[in-house]
């Protein structure tokens, strides 16, 4: 890629995700998050929950699975036994609670994981994703219309999906993904090194935890994989839809929290392609083997030996001189002085 | 520091350890005999076991020389063979040899009329089949004789005695009055035993409540109407199986509460009762959630893989030859009763792998290796008088 | 006498000191147990208390809290977890009696009633507890094997002699015995008896709600408050061990209206009641692998609502104990391989301090016969 498509991109793709992930303008009103045991969406979340108090975004904090809430959340509602309309209910009314405080006009709701309702025995065949997850964002009501509300949704790829209530209907997931603006995947740095590792040497890249299949083994992350301490922080694969539905794929990494202070206002997602590991800075072919012996044998030619096998008369141009036929054919050869001729063995 | 170890380690429930532990709660401890017939120590840890009728399979439980009480075997067989069948056979002769109450689930009458013959006890065979290691072909097989004739005396001495002594204890050194532990029988002669009627049959009748919870109180009511020192052993042949179990019993509401239920009642204080269950894994596959729960809740968990095709060489050998049969099919150990509770490892059996071969007296399992190549094996059939002892010299 | 600590060095770190509001998931499978794993969580939460020297040690971290345990087990029973916490050194009937620890029984009653048995079933506090719950000498063992020929005598009552004081009949006495634990009323201590068993009746998530009362009951008398409220500020804390309560879910499943939702919201309300959980799970191959979407066949429910429970429980907790077999086949001096993983829910607190000596590793384990556990890396 050319360098100046190169730093186009660069400079589009990031202003995308920091829009994304600070939620201006409304670039995506329904994110959703697949993440894995391998990589959690629990520094993502954090993340989301960061930016948003920078600019002071009202944040609801929908939990399915969580007990105690969040630091920097606003309102938290417990989800757990709620039926979806409660749960609809709770999250508008924690908005109305906190709106009186402070006039903030944006909000943002996250949901810890929905897999629990899209399995809960107590949602009838007549819920519907689609319908549960737009109240949230055009609540019904006057006073609340004027609210711009964002809905992150995370959902744990790697918990299996009760079967279908009929095999017509599309699965939760695709339904999910369709809905969704904007789809981010998560995946463990260190994991894609390996893989990559793996794939540059054309070797089958290895797979972590659950995709082993090994008995016993839910996840299968270690702190340090590869012994690489910088190998940390969480890449997010970006799928956008725009307005105008053209679709935008890009790779990105966050690093860990602990690298920045809560307060860094700059971005600090990167893309993958640029991260030192992902793709080290090519070095400048410097007198390329000359310190490090490659073979014990002398597999390149001087100068003077390539001039002398470029002057070799191959036996075909000998063959086409039309002598007749069973002649021609030989090899026209000068012999230099370090040509050692044998009589008895060679002949011309 | 050693004796407190063991101390712990026979506190583990039971009678014996009841009384060892001075409650005065445990209401059957101070009427329990220390001999009662069938049961005893394990040498491990002292923990009551008893004999599941195949010595082979009570050497693989983990080091206790038997089936600890209150513990459930679950034997898994692969194909349409019957060696779970044989061995549950065994373990339901060797309860009615002993005089411990035997319970049949699912089974008719016509079952425990099939139990196998008593020969004796197990301890006379495998005496015979220790020298029979060490000696010639020949000496072997007179020994063979003798010992059979010895041990049908032993084992027709045995129902008398266990109604007799009942206070001696087993601290008694002569190995000559202690009641055996374990009988050797044949399969091919029928069992007749004056507590063969005993037999307590649970018929899978249809009623209004599901089936397993019948079964379930059955078996409570008849274990708690029985004398508090019986020894009960509850007999599953087949489980689940749809010529004897009705479809909906494949339920998991439906199973898994019953084995629970089950497994609740031998850990009862004071219920002394050892469950084998049998179930065909070809119907049900053990790389189902459903098998696996019932694994899980089971103490120990065997796996039978019968060979294919050494089905007839069953009909053609004698038992005379019997040690030097081909195996018949591998049998896997996934888990052991006690052993794998406490967290696994450490027992000398684990990691090996065993071979069985079912013949018409005993039910062998041993270390498994891997049979000569084809070519040699007609080469040592050649040669059998001469080669015999050496062969039987290597393989042990 | 067990040649191993009773904590493993290596283990030390994650089964003492868990952070408030945790939970602990410890997959395990077919062949590897985790049992010994367990009692180690109970070990490191009640030894402090029981011995002296130990309570130094650990006593200082957990900041002078006083650390309870509710044990609530569904496939195992007491007299298991008495006789192996016994050779760990863990009385735990005495622990019942100072209320530093109860055991709440998922198996004997779980899906039959109680007993037709006249002699075992009971009402009172006194005689729900095992006959052999009567503490036996810890101190002072009796010489067991010499005494057993004349054991045949039909009374075991001489025996007892030396231990005043300690049978069911002086169950009156524990309360006052208690120094630190808040006074509770001992009326209503009366009626929770320390052995709990629980009793599945009903249908779907109204008989979940049934145990978690019955559960959260037994917390509440333990940690000496009237009504069951979420954690607060108390002189104690209580660690909370669900030791397979998957078997309620496989053993009920969808199509009584439980599933794996209803099974987490159950745990999730358990852990309100208390200050961190160990929960153990069954993570065989195919009760997680089975319903994945690489999998050929049509995952049967059971494998989907279990893969769910355990892989979404997995999710929630901050750190996931895994064991397994030997994936090179069993051996004779290793018993199991732990992995250590950082959970789902990791790094939702921010107080890293608690948890910073947590790190993901992956180590064998051996468990003696004689209940010592030795846990190293692979090559030492």
């Amino acid at each position: 890629m050319a360098p100046t498509n190169t730093s186009h991109r660069q400079t589009h793709n990031l202003l995308l995700i920091s829009k994304l992930l600070s939620l201006r303008d409304t670039a995506s009103p329904l994110a959703l998050v697949l993440d894995s045991l391998e990589q959690p969406a629990t520094p993502l979340i954090k993340e989301y929950i960061r930016r948003a108090k920078l600019s002071k975004v009202h944040i609801t904090f929908v939990a399915f699975e969580t007990l105690k809430p969040l630091e920097g959340v606003d309102a938290f509602v417990a989800a757990r036994k709620k039926s979806p309309l409660e749960i609809i209910k709770a999250v508008n009314a924690a908005y109305t609670n906190g709106s009186t405080s402070g006039p903030s006009r944006r909000r943002l709701i996250l949901i810890d994981a929905i897999n629990p309702l899209l399995h809960a025995r107590r949602t009838d065949a007549h819920f519907n994703v689609s319908s549960f997850l737009s109240s949230f964002l055009m609540p019904q009501g006057p006073a609340a219309s004027k609210v711009e509300a964002s809905l992150v949704v995370t959902f744990h790829q790697d918990v299996p999906s009760p079967p279908l209530p009929s095999p017509y209907t599309p699965s939760p997931l695709s339904m999910l993904t369709y809905l969704a603006t904007t789809i981010i995947r998560l995946h463990s740095f260190s994991h894609i090194l390996a893989q990559k590792a793996a794939r540059d040497r054309s070797l089958v890249p290895p797979v972590f935890g659950l995709e082993e299949e090994l008995d016993g083994v839910l996840l299968g992350r270690l702190d340090k994989p590869i012994g690489n301490e910088s190998a940390q922080g969480v890449v997010l694969e970006l799928e956008h839809r725009r307005k105008s539905g053209r679709g935008v794929l890009e790779w990105y990494i966050l690093p860990p929290a602990s690298r920045y202070p809560p307060q860094y206002a700059k971005e600090i997602v990167t893309l993958l392609d640029d991260h030192p590991l992902y793709r080290p800075p090519q070095e400048p072919d410097f007198g390329a083997g000359e310190e490090e012996p490659e073979s014990t044998f002398e597999l390149r030619l001087t100068d003077r030996q390539r001039r002398d096998r470029e002057g070799v008369v191959l036996p075909y141009f000998d063959a086409q001189q039309g002598d007749g036929p069973g002649e021609g054919g030989r090899i026209l050869y000068d012999m230099g002085e370090e040509d050692d001729f044998d009589e008895e063995e060679d002949e011309i | 520091m050693s004796f407190r170890k063991r101390n712990i380690g026979l506190s583990t429930g039971g009678d014996r350890t009841g009384s060892v532990n001075a409650s005065a709660q445990s209401q059957q401890a101070p009427a329990a005999p220390e001999s009662t017939p069938g049961v005893r120590p394990s040498p491990d840890d002292g923990r009551p076991t008893t004999s599941t009728g195949t010595p082979s399979l009570d050497n693989i439980l983990a080091g206790h020389g038997g089936l600890p009480i209150g513990k459930t075997l679950l034997v898994e067989e692969n194909g349409t063979t019957d060696f779970a069948g044989a061995l549950l056979r065994y373990y339901a002769a060797e309860g009615v040899v002993q005089d411990h109450r035997v319970h049949v689930v699912g089974m008719p009458e016509q079952w425990g009329r099939s139990l196998p013959g008593l020969i004796g006890p197990a301890d006379a065979v495998d005496d015979k089949q220790d020298k029979r290691k060490g000696e010639r072909m020949k000496i072997a097989w007179r020994y063979e004789r003798l010992g059979e004739f010895g041990a049908g005396i032993a084992g027709s001495r045995v129902p008398t005695a266990t109604s007799g002594d009942q206070s001696q204890p087993t601290a008694d050194g002569s190995p000559d009055k202690r009641p055996a532990f374990c009988h050797a029988f044949d399969l091919t002669k029928r069992l007749t035993h004056p507590s063969i009627a005993n037999l307590n049959y649970i018929p899978l009748t249809p009623s209004n409540e599901p089936l397993f919870t019948t079964i379930h109180k059955r078996l409570d009511a008849a274990i708690a109407s029985s004398p508090p020192n019986t020894v009960h052993r509850i007999v599953i042949p087949s489980l689940l199986n749809p010529t004897i179990y009705p479809p909906e019993s494949s339920q998991p509401d439906s199973v898994l509460p019953f084995l629970h239920s089950l497994r609740a009642l031998l850990n009862t204080p004071g219920v002394r009762a050892t469950a084998m269950i049998t179930i065909p894994l070809t119907l049900f596959p053990r790389a189902t959630g459903l098998v696996r729960w019932m694994e899980l809740i089971s103490d120990g968990v065997i796996e039978l893989c019968p060979f294919p095709h050494s089905a007839d060489a069953l009909a053609t050998s004698g038992a005379a030859t019997s040690h030097e049969e081909p195996p018949q099919g591998m049998l896997k150990t996934h888990r052991l009763p006690v052993l794998h509770e406490r967290g696994g490892g450490s027992d000398q059996n684990v990691g090996q792998d065993w071979a069985f071969t079912l013949s018409r007296r005993r039910f062998e399992i041993k270390p498994f290796s891997l049979p000569p190549a084809e070519g040699d094996k007609e080469g040592q059939d050649g040669a059998v008088p001469g080669n015999m002892p050496k062969k039987a010299d290597l393989e042990f | 006498m067990p040649t191993q600590p009773p904590l493993p060095p290596l283990l030390a770190p994650y089964v003492s000191s868990l952070p408030p509001s945790s939970l602990i998931v410890l997959s395990t499978v077919l062949g590897a147990q985790g049992n010994w794993l367990t009692l180690r969580y109970l070990y490191a939460a009640l030894n402090a208390s029981s011995t002296s020297d130990a309570a130094l040690i650990l006593g200082e971290r957990h900041n002078g809290k006083k650390q309870k345990v509710v044990l609530v087990s569904f496939l195992r029973g007491w007299e298991f977890w008495r006789a192996e916490a016994k050779r760990l050194g863990l009385d735990l009937a005495r622990l019942t009696d100072k209320r530093q620890f109860a055991f709440v029984d998922g198996l004997s009653e779980l899906f039959s009633g109680p007993r037709t048995t006249p002699t075992t079933t009971t009402t009172t506090t006194t005689q729900t507890t095992p006959p052999s719950l009567v503490p036996s000498p810890r101190g002072g063992p009796v010489p067991q094997r010499t005494i057993l020929p004349s054991r045949s005598a039909p009374g075991p009552i001489p025996a007892r002699g030396p231990q005043p004081a300690r049978g069911p009949a002086a169950v009156a006495a524990p309360a006052p015995l208690t120094p630190s634990a808040p006074s509770a009323p001992p009326a209503s201590s009366r009626e929770i008896g320390p052995v709990k068993r629980l009793h599945l009746s009903g249908k779907g998530p109204a008989a979940l709600d049934r145990l978690e009362k019955d559960i959260a009951a037994v917390v509440a008398h333990l940690s000496g408050r009237a009504t069951a409220t979420a954690e607060g500020e108390d002189d104690s804390e209580v660690l909370l061990v669900l030791d397979q309560p998957d078997l309620l879910l496989a053993a009920t499943g969808p199509g009584q209206g439980i599933g794996a939702t209803e099974m987490t919201e159950w745990v999730m309300g358990l852990q309100q009641y208390v200050h961190a959980t160990v929960m153990t799970l069954a993570a065989d191959l195919p009760l997680i692998h089975n319903a994945s979407a690489a999998a050929h066949q049509m995952p049967t429910p059971l494998e989907t609502e279990h893969a769910a429970f355990a892989i979404g429980s997995a999710h929630r907790a901050h750190l996931v104990m895994q064991l397994r077999d030997l994936d090179t086949g069993a051996a004779r001096d290793v018993s199991g391989v732990l992995r250590v993983s950082k959970g789902g829910a990791w790094g939702q607190s921010d107080n890293t301090d608690a948890n910073g000596s947590w790190e993901e590793k992956e180590a064998l384990y051996f468990v003696q016969r004689d209940g010592g556990v030795s846990v190293f890396g692979r090559g030492e």
